[in-house]
């Protein structure tokens, strides 16, 4: 499938016509620099998936990425290139019941048709207006395409994939922007990250809103993030044998030859184990039904080429002239039906039960293999298929497009099973004496001591304390209080606290040099957020001020910033641009306030520049350049590309930041309990992931994913 | 050690080198044990420990599973504040006055009261689960006899038992069990009950009625039976026992946390009329 790094062609053009300081001297000055960014704006292409790269950058959009990516991909594509899709023969009213995939087919195309390749790279125009960003083109081998096969989504190794990916990406992005000294605008994801740097201990970090995942514990482990096979290995078959197409289609070109039994070729990538099961298909294109001899299955990367899988050691196979399914030696036994062209045939791996079996047009088949060595994570073992006759010819699905079998059915019931043993878990082990309702009451009520939450802890404890009285039998009994005595820290943190999340930072910096004076400048970082942070609410402030004036004063309505529609939310950002024009003329006094304010903005803005114009780190500068594109836009709320900066969760990741460093300053533990039960539960399950385990099917994310999002106010 | 104390004057430790190096191996062996049992006591951190610190716990997934866990377990006054504090929005959930009210009300024991709230909250929820109606009435039926204890008027738990009970004990055999495993309290005095009767009277059975019917109300209402952060913590009590059972590297006990550090102020206030609790 196609994906959102795809790097949107709207990246560039924003950056390109900034000035690489990004600070204009006047405001007057700030009028010009916008015109030329629109000007320059309307000159250039029109970037076609703003969308799905506002969603990659928004850190709002957190909990589900992956279905974001899909979903905006989608979005991104339905309107410039489905069109193009439904001419090719496709029927757009795929989408009609709001799950824009599988699309459905026209009865002219097999699901293998070329008119697929649109979802999976698109055409020239995808990648986006600015030809010149630099990555060149558009091939099927371009890093940009990130493979999520369907049934692992929501997986922590697919996750870990994609944050590799992103940041490869985003590597590649500033070696570009380094280059072109532009483009300021639209990295936010890597920035914010590396500025969180020493004092705060690691766990600390309550950062960015989009880093939720549970991290790559052994970002260096091999295992962890090997890729995903995503084509055939064209330098890892045998010489008869041609990879044609994207690298999906194998066809065995050379005349027929007595030295070779059969003629093997392997994917790119071993399966990791860490997929728990892993599944590819592979659809035999041979145009004459007679002389197919094909065998699919997997391979170590030491196996020879020149024998069917299952006939060497250390591979298996399923062959399809005979049915017969090998493990690993030349005597195979009866196994399913036989296969050739036109069916559609399976392998599945699930290293969990160390067992293998294949499915035939979409109906699974029993279980072929069963060996203790698939659960062995050293155990890498390649797909792979095995040609034997002239006209041979397979195209193989490694996720790329929806596979035949229920692939997402199985996984989920492999789900089920492990879901059920963690419900009947024996959770009075875990703090005895107390029970499971008693010991979610202290974890709820510590984290809220802790954090400061005062007003909350004391409600809780009141209600607890009615619920045991409720509880008690003899009312003579007393029933032991819970004292939430006044406590001068936790009240100061919460006013520190509350100031952020309402965006008064100056209030909260003067709260924070009144009560823990050292903080900010022993911890320069958190300081230094701070003050963007202002930076940010000033600019918000006014763009919230011109919202409001537009609403007055024009007739013309605006989509929202959340407009779904990638066209229409591109033109409302240009079109903000005449809205500012006709508001100089219209907006009358209250123009003066919000250009009182833009000046405001400008001249801290400088004074910001001025204060760290001597870090010689290049994150701070980096973040600086960032929030400064801010200004180019008439209204940035509305500019999907830079709206995530302004968003209020930024808010409270600051407010966290801050609350952390003020806790470690007093020797306090920087986590509650709850907390730590969190972080205990990613480790624990990335040690059952091992060898495929039970840990491959579960994730702290999916339990959180089950709450309704809360929305900040 | 005879020849020790002759070691201790100075003239034998210039005159005599086997005693001096006797002297001088006993001091080694001292320190050797003082610098092991240094060692010792403070064990190095455990590999398991060092990569917990390092995952990270978002603040936002862990004030969602607070706000989350407030409103689904019927905190009514604490979610209001934390969506104030923490300035998050819940989802609008106007059945959380009526669970907490029906839940008090099965905590103090008046079934009745609790029965008629749910019923005007939403009367197909016992209509539709037999089980949950049986069990509310069979709770009902243990606190009219808890009454009774001492020889107090039985008549009123009988009559309740025969018209209420009986005829939806006959639906299955298991609450036919549990009804007559309930008269039996009828019988014997409650003070020397076997564990399986003492059980019925204990509070718990309230408890965990009263979390029945919520978790029944919110299947209606938001089609989520528990609060995630149970299901947070019963994952991560079966976590930790699956790797043990794998033999995964873990160390003897993985602390939570929950009493350590700054919070000890919770038990030191001494100036407090209230008694407080620990942990």
């Amino acid at each position: 499938m196609a994906t959102p790094f795809q790097h949107g062609g709207s990246s560039g053009y924003i950056g390109d016509s900034i000035a690489p300081t990004g600070i204009p001297a006047t405001a007057g000055q700030r009028r010009s620099s916008y015109a030329s960014v629109v000007s320059g704006a309307a000159a250039l292409p029109r970037p076609q998936r703003a969308g799905a790269v506002s969603h990659l950058l928004n850190p709002s959009n957190d909990s589900d990425m992956s279905s974001l990516y899909y979903n905006s991909v989608f979005a991104g594509t339905r309107s410039s290139r489905f069109n193009v899709a439904a001419r090719a023969g496709v029927d757009s009213s795929g989408d009609e019941n709001g799950h824009p995939w599988p699309p459905r087919l026209g009865a002219n195309f097999p699901w293998f048709s070329r008119a697929y390749d649109l979802y999976m790279y698109g055409d020239g125009s995808s990648f986006g207006a600015g030809s010149d960003d630099g990555f060149g083109n558009p091939t099927p081998n371009s890093s940009l395409n990130f493979l999520s096969p369907s049934y692992l989504r929501g997986s922590v190794y697919l996750q870990k994939l994609e944050d590799a990916h992103k940041r490869r990406l985003l590597a590649e992005r500033e070696g570009h922007i380094a280059k072109t000294q532009a483009g300021a605008g639209l990295s936010s994801s890597g920035n914010t990250h590396i500025l969180q740097t020493s004092k705060l201990p690691p766990g600390s970090h309550r950062g960015v809103a989009f880093e939720l995942v549970e991290k790559p514990l052994t970002p260096e482990d091999d295992d962890v993030t090997t890729p995903l096979p995503s084509r055939w290995n064209k330098d890892d078959k045998d010489a008869v044998l041609e990879v044609i197409g994207d690298g999906f289609e194998v066809k065995y070109t050379g005349r027929s030859s007595s030295d070779h039994e059969a003629c093997a070729i392997r994917a790119d990538h071993y399966m990791s184990s860490q997929c728990g099961v892993y599944y590819f298909e592979i659809t035999i294109l041979n145009k004459r039904k007679e002389d197919t001899t094909i065998g699919i299955g997997f391979s170590g990367r030491s196996v020879a080429l020149q024998r069917a899988p299952g006939w060497e050691p250390e591979s298996w196979g399923y062959h399809g002239d005979d049915g017969h399914c090998f493990a690993s030696q030349n005597v195979g036994k009866s196994y399913g039906p036989k296969f050739g062209p036109g069916d559609t045939v399976g392998c599945l791996l699930n290293f969990r039960l160390g067992q293998a079996l294949f499915t035939k047009n979409g109906v699974q088949l029993e279980v072929a293999f069963r060996d203790v060595a698939f659960k062995d994570p050293k155990t890498r073992l390649y797909p792979t298929v095995g040609l034997k006759k002239p006209g041979d010819h397979v195209l193989a699905n490694f996720g790329q497009v929806p596979f035949q079998f229920d692939i997402d059915g199985y996984m989920k019931r492999q789900q089920k099973m492990i879901s059920e043993g963690i419900k009947s878990a024996d959770t009075s082990k875990l703090a005895p004496p107390l029970n499971e309702t008693e010991l979610i009451q202290q974890l709820v009520l510590q984290f809220l001591r802790h954090d400061g939450y005062v007003e909350t802890a004391r409600a809780f404890a009141e209600e607890i304390h009615a619920e045991k009285r409720a509880l008690s039998l003899d009312p003579a009994d007393a029933i032991e209080g819970i004292n939430i005595k006044d406590d001068e820290d936790a009240n100061n943190r919460q006013s520190i606290r509350r100031a952020i999340l309402e965006g008064d930072i100056d209030q909260a910096l003067e709260y924070t040099r009144t009560y823990y004076p050292s903080v900010l400048t022993d911890n320069e970082q958190v300081y230094f957020r701070l003050r963007c942070r202002k930076f940010i609410e000033m600019i918000r402030k006014e763009a919230e001020l011109n919202l409001l004036l537009e609403k007055k004063g024009l007739s013309r309505s605006f989509r929202p910033s959340a407009g779904e529609d990638d066209e229409e939310m591109f033109e409302a950002g240009v079109g903000g641009g005449n809205g500012e024009d006709e508001m100089d003329t219209e907006g009358g006094v209250d123009m003066a306030g919000v250009s009182k304010l833009s000046q405001e903005a400008l001249a801290y803005g400088q004074e910001l520049r001025m204060e760290f114009r001597n870090d010689p780190r290049r994150e701070v500068s980096k973040h600086l350049d960032e929030i400064f594109t801010l200004i180019a836009y008439s209204n940035p709320l509305r500019v999907k590309e830079v709206a995530h900066l302004l968003d209020r969760a930024g808010r409270a990741a600051v407010a966290e930041e801050l609350n952390s460093a003020i806790l470690m300053s007093l020797g306090k533990s920087s986590r509650a309990a709850l907390e730590n039960m969190y972080a205990q539960t990613c480790v624990l399950l990335e040690d059952l992931r091992e060898g495929g385990g039970d840990g491959a099917f579960v994730t702290v994310q999916g339990i959180i994913d089950e709450i309704p999002t809360p929305t900040l106010v | 050690m005879s020849s020790l104390s002759a070691a201790f004057s100075l003239e034998a430790l210039d005159t005599n080198p086997a005693i001096r190096d006797l002297i001088f191996a006993h001091l080694r062996e001292n320190i050797d044990r003082m610098t092991s049992s240094a060692s010792t006591t403070t064990p190095a951190k455990h590999a398991f420990e060092t990569r917990v610190a390092e995952v990270k716990a978002p603040k936002s997934d862990i004030n969602a599973l607070i706000l989350d866990y407030l409103m689904m377990e019927g905190y009514p006054k604490a979610a209001a504040n934390f969506s104030k504090e923490a300035k998050l929005q819940s989802q609008h959930d106007p059945s959380i006055q009526a669970r907490q009210k029906i839940s008090q009300a099965i905590h103090t024991g008046n079934i009745e009261v609790a029965i008629t709230a749910l019923n005007e909250l939403n009367p197909e929820i016992l209509d539709k689960d037999p089980a949950l109606h049986f069990y509310l009435l069979r709770l009902q039926l243990v606190e009219l006899i808890r009454g009774t204890n001492g020889g107090n008027n039985i008549i009123p738990a009988l009559e309740f038992a025969t018209h209420q009970l009986g005829p939806r004990a006959v639906m299955s055999p298991e609450f036919l069990k549990d009804l007559e495993l309930t008269m039996c309290l009828l019988i014997f005095p409650h003070e020397s009950l076997d564990p399986q009767l003492a059980a019925l009277l204990h509070p718990d059975l309230r408890r965990q009625t009263a979390r029945q019917v919520n978790e029944a109300i919110l299947m209606r209402t938001t089609s989520r039976r528990e609060a995630a952060i149970r299901h947070l913590v019963k994952m991560r009590a079966w976590a930790e026992s699956s790797a043990r059972s794998k033999k995964k590297d873990l160390p003897d006990h993985i602390e939570l946390g929950l009493n350590s550090g700054d919070d000890n102020d919770i038990n030191l206030d001494k100036n407090s009329h209230d008694p407080m609790i620990t942990t």
